[in-house]
């Protein structure tokens, strides 16, 4: 299975620049895992030594926070789209 | 009654209207609730008026007093004509990737702009703002990220409205930036109204507005409380943008590109209502209208073409 995966201008120091990654797990928290194999320092910068995701970031599973589908453990499927983005506020 | 001692008394009590050409089915059913019908055209002034009046009431603003406020617009907009018609100077420190529209009315309100940096969007201009107030002690920075006065608003006005006008309602969406509408809106909808889902569809920006230096520049609305929402949905700007012009083409709506996010994610529950056989009444917060974004291109030329202007701005 494979999941793409969009990362953040300040994240890019840990793919070469690359935008677009592509990872595996059937979880997210397995994703990361496997992510942090090729980029290292990406998980750390997103998970907390807690094991919670960052306050400041935000990561979503087909447009869905996964704050509310179940965190870490949201479940992910082949072909799956995974975006994470910095919090920034509107208003 | 149509009839008001001031345009501030016409704050409010909005129309909600139906949505038929896009609603699924008889069953699946949206509503918009058209918050462009405020005095200055946007839901903030709900926000706007309840957090100056309650910094009246603590005696936190004096005649005279001048105001500061981060904001991409609309709540400027709407402290502008309250401060105006009230006696009070407003500052507004505004990111320079905002519309054209957005400042010409601020100046013409007699507002004193502060631009921050496009990159780090609305970040930057709170934190402008922020270290502004702090090095100006007499200035009253109202803070709508953080004024429990704004989400108040919504638990004392839009969300007793929309609860009166539409009784069967099954779920509220509405855009998240203050995160006030959603707060408040979705905790008088919780506490009145069990069941209903709220749900928050939230714009995605063009690279340039996530901008920061370093994660610990990031921000969460004080307000802010993940408990009140069900569900989060990130909305690209081309889809925001299809459906804005959807919004007009079927339903002679002209609304702002937020509330084209907001309709793309009430048409994902929309869909999943229909898929799974149950009925559903669909509140589309429509936060603004589509007048002050003219300028962007938005509305103008082929769906990529608009998306493309609209790349680095903050069109919600």
């Amino acid at each position: 299975m494979s999941v793409e995966v969009r990362i953040p201008t300040i994240l890019r120091t840990h793919t070469g620049g690359e935008k677009l990654v592509s990872g595996a797990g059937d979880t997210l928290s397995a994703l990361f895992a496997d992510l942090d194999t090729r980029h290292n320092g990406l998980s750390g910068r997103v998970i907390t030594a807690e094991g919670s995701l960052h306050r400041f970031v935000n990561v979503y599973v087909n447009d869905e926070d996964v704050r509310f589908t179940g965190g870490l453990d949201t479940k992910l499927n082949d072909g799956d789209s995974v975006t994470i983005l910095p919090a920034v506020a509107g208003g | 009654m149509a009839r008001y001692d001031s345009i501030l008394d016409a704050c409010g009590d909005t129309p909600l209207v139906g949505l038929p050409n896009l609603s699924p089915s008889d069953e699946v059913r949206l509503w918009a609730k058209l918050e462009d019908r405020n005095p200055t055209g946007s839901i903030k002034d709900r926000a706007a008026l309840s957090m100056l009046t309650a910094a009246e009431d603590a005696g936190v603003l004096k005649p005279g007093a001048t105001i500061l406020e981060p904001t991409s617009g609309n709540t400027g907009i709407a402290l502008a004509l309250v401060s105006r018609l009230r006696g009070y100077k407003l500052i507004c420190v505004m990111p320079e990737n905002t519309s054209a529209e957005r400042r010409q009315l601020l100046e013409l309100y007699g507002v004193k702009i502060v631009p921050s940096p496009a990159a780090g969007g609305s970040n930057q201009a709170v934190a402008m703002a922020r270290k502004l107030a702090a090095e100006n002690p007499d200035w009253v920075m109202l803070d709508q990220y953080s004024n429990a006065a704004n989400a108040a608003a919504h638990i004392a006005t839009t969300g007793p409205e929309l609860l009166r006008d539409l009784p069967t309602i099954t779920h509220l969406v509405a855009g998240l930036g203050t995160t006030g509408t959603l707060m408040g809106t979705g905790r008088f909808l919780r506490d009145n109204a069990p069941g209903v889902k709220i749900v928050a569809a939230e714009p995605r920006y063009g690279e340039l507005v996530y901008g920061l230096r370093n994660l610990d520049e990031g921000f969460v609305p004080e307000l802010y409380d993940e408990k009140i929402l069900h569900r989060r949905i990130s909305v690209g700007t081309a889809d925001a943008l299809r459906r804005t012009r959807q919004l007009v083409f079927d339903e002679g709506v002209f609304a702002g590109p937020s509330t084209g996010a907001v309709l793309h994610a009430a048409l994902v529950v929309a869909g999943e209502a229909v898929k799974s056989g149950s009925a559903a009444d669909i509140v589309v917060m429509v936060a603004d209208a589509g007048w002050k974004y003219l300028s962007t291109g938005a509305y103008s030329g082929s769906l990529e073409e608009a998306a493309e202007a609209l790349d680095g701005q903050l069109w919600a």
